[in-house]
């Protein structure tokens, strides 16, 4: 009995104990430690990815994905079906109010496809001064990835610039990431931003010298797609010995594709730069968009002056042009076949292609022309004609010869990342073409308007563009 | 790192090791603890029965002076250490507390008198400890089971609605298992984050939906409230928690208030089986007018001509711009709504539940199980089942009290993808028929998009939730008591969406392979929570001082898994993941939060009538930077029992008045993990097989807790014996140190950034809590409760609001649920169009300047009217509801006649020809580029908001109790109506949910069957 009474005495003292000493326990315990928490497991703090290569590497990937699927590279918000309707290529039928202003050359500050494309924009130059200045300081990384990473970075950068200066003139060009400098950005003279663009191309140039994209498919940016916008570039700046000298290291290192039914696959010889779609087996969304599937229920088609546009015997109107009717064959409907479906059976068989050969061929022509060469303009431009089946050009002087290019460009770039608005811009003749054909269309039209809202946030923007 | 996770397995033995203690030390205890009287201490037994002499079980008895209590069991009996000169407290809801002198008796015959106000004795629960309603010095208000029961509503959110003064609750959908949004005293903070902290039986519920975006986003916004998983019968009552006294004590949860949820206990007493049948009926209270046949086409047709593009109407290239005018036939006509969201959904609910025990242990099982229906075309369904359990029991010598309780529902969700409300409300009354003559959708040779395509579309939701706690009490000597409360709750959602290509039309040739998909969101939410208390409590003279010191850990992860298969060999495999050609993983993430308090309640009584309450709270959070995790949080609060000055007689007319008041601080940390780093995410997509990584965040290591300070006064009176009791409030709660997403222009990479910015938000105003008996005999019983509240808020101070992002939505003065609109002027007679005020003068309408025009969508006055009969049998409760308030009318959807898509038969009333005076201006179709910018500002603008003020009869219901039944049989029978009527001006959807694209909440008919024996 009496050992009992122990025994329960010791239990009770026992649990006495335990309870008084837990809440002690906690609150010696209760400390900062405890709220101190790994980050989980999708985020990564930003110093740590900048010391291990494949995180890079997945950093720069974000910026191949982002200029594949939003904004204005390609996507569906793309220049290519935006662009055609602001010119002169495609007709609209649908009824979004922001896609209608543009067709209409109507387009209101407020409009959102701009919006997307300014803020996409600036949202992939975020993400490569981030990955240039992380890189930079990076211990981690040794000298030939620090120049890989850095070289796309500064391409991608320049890229978008290059973009955005075309649409809204003069544009801020940011290369910090302190949010407290880019909120307050004011806007920099056309020439000046195409002064840096050059700039970051040129370093980009000699940081990949060496590099070339490994797995054959061109998907990546290396020294050849660098080449290629800062020929662009100079094609925009008029430094035309510059333009054709990087023409001339492209053309030595692709060859056109002769069949014009492989122009657009994804292992056509002539490209330089594509970006490889999402999933397999999905394709472009520039065939999504483009191809016309119902009659009714277009939603692009190609203008009457863009069908008539082709020479007699143009190769090119057969093979990259397709029609469709309706149900009474009443209705006929063009449309731009360079990129056949939105998906194949197994595997993605046509990428998004950003910069291919013949581009380069015309470039070469004009600035020949415009250097005075004129066999050497005339050959380029062949080039292109016969690989779509059409004779030598008559063009014989620089004049008759640069309004054959632009005709050339226009057959032979249609549909294209807005590259026949580009050209009227760039040439010259995009009040004489367009004022003739649309009813709305003023000279201010040449420039987009700054979003409004941005003008709102960041009143350092002001003023507009004239016209809006 | 390592570090942690020796503190988690440090707490997980700690769990285990209390689990596993638990029943043993109930025995231990049992059995050891109650040899050696005490001195001066004698065993005093006795009964309490009623005023007929029935034995009363469950009777709190309380020895005064030292705390000690047990309560009566089955026969009445109880038995308790007490002194001769002890007093005993004999306390019981719906009876009048005896107070019984021991005077040296060993047996004592106490008779409890039964409280006609039943206001005497209400207990409330204050989270960490409980207060009488007498002597609260916060301001708490309650909503208690018997009110709940009344109403058939399946989420406790909606029972609560209209119930309680200062609190607003607004259903967001109309649809099974949608969610809602509360707000306590209106919005604090400008990020929005408005949710009170949800506490469950002592556990915070984490009420954020995990719905993903992906999956469920076109059906409830991705919103799918969590709390659905509590039965709103399985609930005892509900307490929210108000002003700073209250709160205070939850620290930096406790800003945006508390809402405690108790669940039902077992009582003593014999064992009792209840069954619960209902069934109810539901439909849409309320269609819209909407334009017919020839209306439509006639304002189409119009706006075509009057957009000049009426030569484009006879050329068939264009037909594709207008198929309701050209292709589609004339002459047919659809109620949309009625086809769409024009069914009847049934609900059927049915609860069992066994209870009793006796004096020492008490238990109670339930089950539930219903099923629903909706109102839209197709087979979807929500079922739901729950279970609840909780045992109570308290040692023989009262020392050691422990109680467990469980719950555990299943919810089964089936859905359309879409709501359908949008098409209802917006197809053109001459669209084509939904089948075709052999029964398939109907796609009209591809010239629309059938609505019930989305049927072929399922979205389906589960939802596992487990709660579970334990409370531990031990009174370890005289007036020290140790509790700790412990606690788990498991929240799984698994919830998928199919796309297969048979709901895309067919002519786009879609095929499983190249189209089908489905996205699944596997997503868990688990936490645990540790709360260690002492409490001690002692009376020195007329000076009676209780103390409380507790600690908090509290630990919650949360995991979401959102993958979509895509392209199946055919659609019967298209559940399979394994079948997809292409897995991608759209969201794989989780987070933790972890968090750590330690509080403390000092309360002080002199004289049973002067009551000081301090609370406060030191908390630290993860979700901030290093430096920045701690806050002190604290209140004071008082109150003055005036009517027991000697003053006041027994005879006197006022029975009871209390003068309170309150101020102190509680904080938010209701921003999300992780936002204070500077972060990469992985977010599934990838580039050429490399998986990306996309900035997520500016670092901002400055980020600290938002602070709010309450201030309240209050004044409570009870007159003929509380048969008549008034309680009336003033508060003043102000708001800063704001968390928000300061927006960012878009070349910074970004579109906001979270920090903390020096903004004040002021909430003040007066509440109203009115109860009365009105009449009380023995056949006939009158009650009425009546609740207001008439908020105000404003902006106090924004440092550099004019010339910050925030401009064009919040004014100095104003509160922060304005929209700043256009001033609209009508329309011009002469041409045809709606004029605005030019405010700046400037010759034209501009976003950023002429938006001048104030109004405040925020409740002006808001509350409730309810009124119980009771003849014999049968009972009668009438619940009505009302708001004054004014909301986005139909304007907001449509101000312009002739677009595509049906819109308010008000818009027939259209401009024609110059000196017509009409609301709406000339038609168009809305293809003019720059046309339709006075359409988008008169929808922005002074005419798209009116009053929305409305009366609605909540609650109907009548219920008969079958009498005298000899066999023990208790029968009831009832029927019960919710959202019955409203008595509005207003023409949009719902006065409380205008939006267009949501079901509106429904009306709801239940007839149901209680039995008990």
């Amino acid at each position: 009995m009496k050992r009992l009474k122990h025994n329960t005495m010791l239990y009770k003292g026992r649990t006495l104990g335990i309870g008084l000493l837990w809440p002690l326990l906690f609150m010696v315990l209760g400390c900062s430690d405890f709220v101190t928490v790994d980050p989980p497991k999708n985020i990564m703090v930003s110093e740590t990815v900048f010391e291990d290569p494949a995180t890079v590497e997945a950093a720069l990937a974000n910026l191949y994905y982002a200029m594949r699927e939003e904004g204005m590279v390609s996507g569906n918000q793309g220049l290519t079906t935006r662009l055609a309707i602001y010119s002169d290529e495609l007709d609209y039928f649908g009824n979004d109010l922001d896609l209608l202003g543009l067709y209409q050359n109507a387009v209101l500050p407020d409009n959102g496809e701009i919006l997307a494309w300014w803020s996409q924009a600036y949202g992939v130059i975020y993400g490569a001064n981030d990955i240039i200045i992380g890189v930079d300081a990076s211990t981690g990384l040794d000298q030939g990835e620090k120049d890989r990473f850095i070289g796309q970075a500064l391409f991608v950068r320049g890229f978008m610039h290059s973009l955005l200066v075309s649409l809204f003139g003069d544009v801020p060009y940011v290369t910090t990431t302190d949010y407290t400098v880019n909120n307050e950005v004011s806007r920099m003279p056309e020439s000046e931003v195409y002064g840096r663009i050059i700039d970051d191309l040129l370093m980009a140039e000699s940081l990949l010298e060496n590099s070339e994209v490994e797995n054959g498919e061109r998907t990546f940016v290396d020294r050849y797609v660098v080449k290629a916008l800062l020929s662009r570039m100079y094609r925009h700046t008029e430094e035309w010995d510059r333009a054709a000298n990087l023409a001339t290291e492209l053309i030595s290192s692709f060859g056109l594709e002769d069949d014009l039914e492989g122009v657009f696959l994804k292992a056509s010889t002539e490209t330089i730069w594509q970006l490889k779609p999402g999933e397999e087996p999905r394709n472009t969304q520039e065939a999504n968009q483009l191809i016309i599937f119902t009659v009714p229920g277009q939603t692009y088609a190609m203008s009457e002056g863009l069908l008539s546009a082709f020479e007699d015997g143009d190769g090119r109107r057969e093979a990259w042009v397709e029609s469709i009717s309706d149900a009474e064959n009443t209705l006929t409907f063009h449309y731009p076949y360079k990129y056949r479906a939105s998906f194949s059976e197994t595997e993605s068989l046509e990428y998004s292609i950003q910069f291919r050969l013949a581009e380069f061929y015309l470039i070469r022509a004009e600035a020949r022309a415009r250097l005075g060469d004129i066999p050497g303009a005339q050959q380029d431009l062949n080039a292109i004609r016969n690989r779509a089946g059409l004779a030598d050009t008559m063009a014989s002087t620089e004049s008759e010869l640069l309004g054959a290019i632009l005709r050339e460009r226009r057959a032979e770039l249609f549909a294209e990342q807005g590259h026949r608005w580009f050209d009227l811009v760039l040439m010259d003749r995009v009040d004489e073409v367009l004022g003739a054909l649309k009813p709305n269309w003023q000279t201010t039209d040449m420039l987009l308007p700054i979003p409004e809202s941005e003008l709102e946030a960041n009143p350092n923007l002001l003023p507009q563009n004239p016209g809006y | 790192m390592k570090k942690l996770s020796i503190y988690r397995g440090r707490f997980n033995l700690f769990l285990l090791f209390y689990f596993l203690l638990a029943p043993w030390l109930v025995e231990s205890l049992e059995a050891g603890m109650d040899f050696g009287p005490a001195d001066f201490q004698s065993r005093v037994s006795g009964t309490v029965t009623d005023m007929d002499g029935e034995p009363l079980p469950g009777v709190n008895i309380v020895v005064e002076s030292k705390d000690i209590g047990t309560i009566s069991g089955l026969d009445g009996s109880f038995s308790i250490e007490a002194a001769a000169d002890d007093m005993l407290v004999f306390s019981m809801l719906g009876y009048t507390s005896e107070m019984v002198a021991v005077a040296g008796r060993e047996d004592i015959l106490v008779q409890m008198e039964e409280d006609v106000t039943a206001l005497g004795e209400v207990v409330l629960n204050a989270g960490y400890y409980t207060v009488s309603e007498q002597e609260r010095t916060g301001n708490i208000a309650t909503i208690k089971s018997e009110v709940m029961e009344k109403q058939p509503v399946s989420n406790p959110l909606a029972a609560m609605q209209g119930h309680l003064s200062g609190v607003n609750i607004v259903q967001n959908s109309g649809v099974p298992g949608g969610g809602f949004s509360v707000e306590i005293r209106g919005r604090n903070f400008i990020n929005g984050e408005s949710d009170p902290l949800f506490i469950v039986d002592g556990v915070p519920f984490g009420s954020q939906s995990l719905g993903s975006f992906d999956v469920s986003g076109q059906i409830f916004s991705g919103n799918i409230s969590p709390l659905n998983a509590i039965n709103p019968n399985d609930i005892e009552s509900i307490e929210v928690l108000k002003d700073a006294d209250a709160t205070a004590i939850y620290g930096s949860r406790g800003a945006n208030g508390v809402v405690l949820i108790t669940t039902k206990k077992g009582r003593a007493g014999a064992t009792r089986f209840d069954a619960h049948l209902s069934t109810s009926l539901s439909q849409v209270s309320h269609y819209l007018d909407l334009l017919s046949t020839p209306q439509y086409l006639e304002l189409r047709r119009e706006g075509v001509n009057n957009d000049g593009f009426g030569a484009l109407l006879e050329n068939p290239v264009f037909d594709g711009f207008w198929p309701d005018i050209n292709l589609w036939d004339n002459d047919r006509y659809t109620d949309w709504q009625k086809e769409l969201i024009g069914g009847t959904a049934f609900r059927n609910n049915a609860q069992l539940s066994v209870s009793g025990g006796s004096a020492r242990t008490q238990y109670l099982v339930s089950g539930t199980y219903q099923r629903e229906t909706t109102v839209f075309p197709g087979e979807s369904r929500y079922k739901k089942a729950n279970f609840h359990s909780n045992i109570g029991h308290r040692s023989k010598d009262d020392r050691f009290q422990l109680d467990l309780s469980t719950m555990y529902t299943i919810e089964d969700n089936l859905m359309p993808r879409a709501d359908f409300t949008l098409q209802a409300y917006t197809l053109a009354p001459n669209a084509p028929a939904l089948y075709d003559s052999e029964g398939n959708l109907n796609w009209e040779n591809n010239t629309w998009d059938n609505p019930l395509a989305s049927l072929e579309e399922e979205y389906a939701v589960k939802t596992n939730t487990l709660m579970a706690n334990a409370m531990l009490s031990y009174r370890i000597v005289d007036r020290l008591v140790l509790k700790t409360s412990l606690g788990f709750t498991d929240y799984r959602l698994s919830s998928y969406r199919t796309l297969p290509h048979t709901a895309r039309n067919p002519s786009f040739n879609l095929t499983p392979q190249s189209y089908s998909s489905i996205t699944t969101n596997t997503s868990l939410r688990q936490s645990w929570i540790v709360e260690p208390q002492l409490q001690w409590k002692k009376k020195f003279g007329e000076l009676s001082l209780d103390l409380l010191m507790g600690t908090t850990f509290q630990q919650q992860a949360t995991e979401q898994l959102v993958v979509r298969g895509r392209g199946f060999p055919n659609n019967r495999l298209i559940y399979n993941l394994n079948a997809a050609e292409t897995v991608q993983v759209l969201n794989d993430q989780d987070s933790e939060y972890r968090y750590n308090a330690i509080f403390g309640r000092v309360n002080l009584k002199f004289k049973d009538r002067y009551i000081l309450n301090l609370t406060g709270r030191r908390d630290g959070s993860s979700r901030f930077g290093p430096g920045r995790q701690f806050g002190n949080f604290g209140a004071a609060g008082l109150a003055w029992i005036f009517s027991k000055e000697p003053l006041f007689g027994e005879g006197s007319v006022l029975s009871f008045g209390k003068l309170r008041g309150s101020y102190g601080t509680t904080g938010s940390d209701n921003i999300g993990d992780y936002r204070f780093l500077d972060t990469y995410t992985v977010d599934g997509e990838d580039y050429d097989g490399v998986a990306i990584l996309r900035p997520s965040g500016i670092f901002n290591p400055l980020f600290g807790w938002e602070e709010n300070r309450k201030l309240e006064m209050g004044l409570e009176l009870g007159f003929f014996k509380d048969r008549v009791f008034i309680n009336g409030s003033w508060y003043r709660n102000r708001s800063s140190n704001q968390l928000i997403g300061i927006p960012l222009a878009a070349t910074t990479g970004f579109s906001e950034l979270t920090g903390n910015f020096d903004a004040t938000v002021e909430n003040s105003g007066v509440e109203v809590d009115l109860r009365s008996v009105n009449v009380s005999t023995d056949r006939f019983k009158w009650s009425t409760s009546f609740n207001m509240a008439v908020p105000r808020s404003k902006l106090v101070r924004f440092d550099g609001l004019e010339t910050s992002t925030f401009a064009d939505r919040y004014v100095i003065g104003e509160p922060l649920t304005i929209v700043k609109l256009y001033h609209s002027l009508g329309v011009d007679p002469e041409t045809g169009m709606y004029r605005f005020e030019d405010y700046n003068g400037d010759g034209e309408i501009s976003s950023t300047d002429d938006r001048e025009w104030v109004e405040d969508l925020a409740p002006r006055l808001y509350g409730g009217l309810g009124n119980t009969l009771t003849w014999g049998n049968l009972t009668l409760d009438v619940f009505l509801q009302f708001k004054k308030q004014r909301a986005y009318n139909t304007v907001r959807f449509n101000a312009t006649p002739g677009y595509s898509g049906n819109a308010s038969v008000e818009l027939y009333d259209r401009w024609q020809e110059a000196g017509d005076i009409t609301s709406f201006q000339r038609a168009s179709a809305g293809l003019v580029i720059g046309g339709n910018s006075a359409d988008t500002q008169q929808r922005r603008s002074s005419a798209a908001v009116s009053d929305a003020s409305f009366v609605r009869v909540r609650n109907i219901s009548l219920n008969y109790r079958v009498p005298n039944l000899d066999n023990g049989l208790d029968i009831n029978v009832y029927l019960q109506g919710q959202n019955l009527f409203t008595l509005t001006d207003y023409k949009g959807p719902d006065p409380e949910q205008t939006a267009n694209t949501r079901l509106p909440q429904l009306r709801q008919l239940t007839l149901g069957l209680q039995v008990g024996f």
